[in-house]
């Protein structure tokens, strides 16, 4: 369960506090996969990264007890200079985990990079790079998995291997998920949080959450 | 996953980042990460030659190369390379800070234990070349020397966090700091014992306490040498009061650094 209690954020601008998230209460359930919706600048990927830890609301408290992940976006928190394989090494150590082969070649094989994973980051092509942060993410285990548009990149065949691969985890774990593809949603989601007019509102239908947003 | 304790996530995070640092560093460059000994090593050498050039002796109580060594060394590496890194550390970090466990502290942390690991490796590489060479390098008594020089690391690394720090308000800082480190240079008695310094001089050098630190390091480093200024509860008050300034300066920061 992620808790909101009273979480407020907002970022100082020279007009004065520019509120994007105001008193939010809301509660996550454990088994359930949710969707982020709003429009552009709505605060979808503030309240990802306050999920995920790596922010901090300006005011209230945001209480979990599970193992969350870091958000994963396009090339996030990647080093270009470092190679695929050292990047993966990087993540095993920060998470404490000592079997860092076996993720590394999970990594190798699930991104389909092949000898390019023994390249620096830098080189990667964009589709290539979506491929890779993903399989990097699916090489642990969390509880929750937050994406932030990440699905929306690569082939046809690699996104079909990524929703496998969520379906997969998904026994005991959830994902919380950005996304503008209505199609993706309504497959992997069960409930959505839709932010608009500076609220935030727990459905527990996608459709009726997909809706909403589409007549704003 | 497993659950962690706070200090093995904070000790194998730190590790992460010494580790990631040591490779990124030079890993542009031709030679790689070659240089990161060799960098100090070149200069420390340079220095040498041409302070050793001038001959031998300089300042009666050691010969110059062992002198240059016992100052120039704990100077550069311990108090500039400590201090710019943790300055400039918020800006490197920015990639590392997508993930939850790391925190800027770690940052800093690895980088002062980067360089606290570089003076010793090239204090030794340095060491051994001049005892090949009939100098007596090593100091006369090496466990204070070590002392001061962590007392003159930990000053470095704690200056060094309040620079970043109030960098990230005002980037002006960061000029300043940079144009800061020549005279200091000048300041802190690193190229001449205060033996040799005019008596009425003293009151305006002696505020600095990186001077003290070079000179107990010298006093440590020699044993004919006593230095008629140093004051060691001056500095050790003076790197406490650094460190619990960027301590506390970091706890009330930290949150707002990393938004930005």
């Amino acid at each position: 369960m992620i808790r909101f209690s009273n979480v407020s954020k907002y970022f100082p601008t020279r007009f004065g506090p520019r509120y994007v998230l105001k008193n939010l209460n809301l509660e996550i359930p454990d088994d359930r996969d949710v969707a982020i919706l709003g429009t552009n600048g709505a605060g979808k990927s503030t309240l990802l990264r306050l999920v995920g830890g790596i922010d901090f609301p300006s005011e209230g408290k945001i209480i979990s007890d599970r193992f969350i992940s870091w958000p994963l976006a396009l090339s996030s928190g990647l080093q270009s200079s470092l190679t695929g394989r050292e990047n993966v090494r990087f993540i095993c150590r920060i998470h404490g985990v000592r079997a860092n082969r076996e993720t590394e070649e999970y990594v190798k094989e699930f991104s389909e990079l092949g000898d390019n994973f023994e390249l620096p980051v830098r080189s990667y092509s964009s589709g290539m790079k979506s491929k890779y942060s993903f399989a990097v993410s699916m090489g642990f285990d969390f509880d929750t998995y937050l994406m932030d548009e990440i699905m929306s990149v690569g082939d046809s065949g690699f996104k079909k291997k990524c929703e496998n691969a969520i379906s997969n985890k998904r026994e005991n774990a959830n994902i919380i998920l950005v996304s503008h593809n209505m199609a993706l949603i309504r497959r992997q989601c069960n409930a959505a949080i839709l932010l608009a007019y500076g609220r935030a509102d727990f459905y527990e239908s996608v459709d009726q959450a997909i809706f909403r947003y589409q007549s704003l | 996953m497993k659950a962690r304790s706070a200090f093995s996530i904070q000790r194998d995070v730190v590790f992460a980042i010494f580790v990631r640092e040591m490779i990124t560093r030079f890993s542009t460059y031709t030679l790689g990460n070659i240089w990161l000994v060799l960098e100090p090593l070149l200069m420390m050498i340079l220095f040498m030659l041409i302070f050793g050039a001038r001959g031998r002796g300089a300042f009666g109580f050691v010969e110059a190369p062992v002198f240059i060594f016992a100052a120039f060394l704990p100077f550069r590496i311990l108090w500039t390379a400590t201090m710019r890194q943790c300055a400039s550390a918020r800006g490197s970090a920015k990639g590392l800070l997508e993930y939850r466990q790391v925190r800027l502290f770690d940052v800093f942390m690895a980088r002062t234990f980067i360089e606290g690991g570089l003076f010793i490796v090239v204090g030794i590489i340095l060491g051994l070349g001049m005892m090949w060479l009939d100098y007596e390098p090593w100091p006369n008594n090496l466990l204070l020397t070590l002392s001061y020089c962590v007392i003159l690391w930990l000053m470095a690394a704690s200056f060094g966090m309040l620079a970043g720090m109030i960098g990230s308000v005002a980037r002006e800082v960061e000029k300043l700091v940079s144009m800061l480190t020549m005279p200091l240079m000048f300041m802190s008695a690193v190229f001449f014992p205060m033996s040799i310094v005019p008596k009425q001089y003293w009151v305006y050098l002696t505020w600095n306490p990186i001077l003290h630190a070079m000179e107990l390091i010298r006093e440590a480093w020699f044993g004919n040498y006593i230095s008629p200024v140093a004051d060691f509860n001056y500095l050790i008050s003076a790197m406490v009061v650094l460190l619990a300034f960027a301590m506390s300066a970091y706890r009330l920061t930290w949150r707002r650094i990393v938004a930005k």
